[in-house]
């Protein structure tokens, strides 16, 4: 399957603001989260001022329906997040092209829906997840 | 590397705003307090080196083919942060 840009729909964008950046890329605050009907439930997390740097990102639930990482009060508060429904889930994936591909649910990306505000978090609960959980695919 | 040594109740501080406190020794572990501004991110070092890794791994140009995704095993629920819904 191709993801070059001329063979697919006008994708969804949505720019979102790290104040910390993500782990190890603490620098790049701006990224765009961009949404192709063709790739759901898969996203692209790109960094706005850098094209050379983009992960795939996935709603948790769609890997592992009882996912429930216990957020800090702390990331709670500094993300404005003022119950459950104000916030989105993604994590990102590794790919591997021996199909041993994988997902991060140890450090989930939190966004605040309504402020675009986001931050990759380490939930109270992350030694009950892997950095590595299969990501299971059908082909 | 600074060492330096401190008791049980005492602190440093780090940059005029950041203030480590030794809160308890017990044994081999030491508990400490940090009160940092909110927007300073403090993590364990080796979650920290482990979720960094990870990242570093994951990072692609944003051009490759994409798997397709199987359902996950459990039933699916109704998840609020669900972003698109089927």
């Amino acid at each position: 399957m191709s993801t070059e840009p001329q063979n697919i729909s006008a994708p969804g964008c949505q720019k979102l603001h790290f104040p910390a950046g993500l782990l190890g890329f603490e620098r790049i605050k701006q990224f765009t989260l961009i949404s192709r009907q063709e790739e759901s439930p898969f996203k692209w997390l790109k960094a706005e001022h850098d094209e050379t740097i983009a992960f795939l990102v996935v709603s948790p639930f769609e890997v592992l329906t009882s996912y429930a990482p216990d957020i800090s009060n702390e990331d709670a508060a500094l993300l404005k997040l003022g119950g459950p429904g104000d916030a989105e889930l993604y994590n990102i994936v590794t790919l591997r092209r021996n199909g041993d591909s994988s997902v991060n649910l140890k450090g989930p990306i939190v966004v605040n829906r309504h402020t675009q505000v986001a931050k990759q978090v380490v939930p109270h609960n992350a030694s009950d997840y892997s950095v590595r959980h299969p990501l299971p695919t059908s082909d | 590397m600074l060492v330096l040594s401190r008791k049980v109740g005492e602190s440093v501080i780090i940059d005029g705003q950041i203030i480590v406190k030794i809160v308890r020794v017990d044994g081999e572990a030491v508990r400490i307090g940090i009160e940092a501004p909110s927007e300073v991110p403090i993590h364990r070092q080796e979650i920290y080196e482990e979720i960094q890794r990870t990242n570093q791994e994951a990072r692609t140009s944003g051009r490759m083919p994409l798997p397709r995704l199987a359902k996950p095993a459990a039933p699916s629920r109704a998840a609020p942060t669900h972003p698109n819904p089927a």
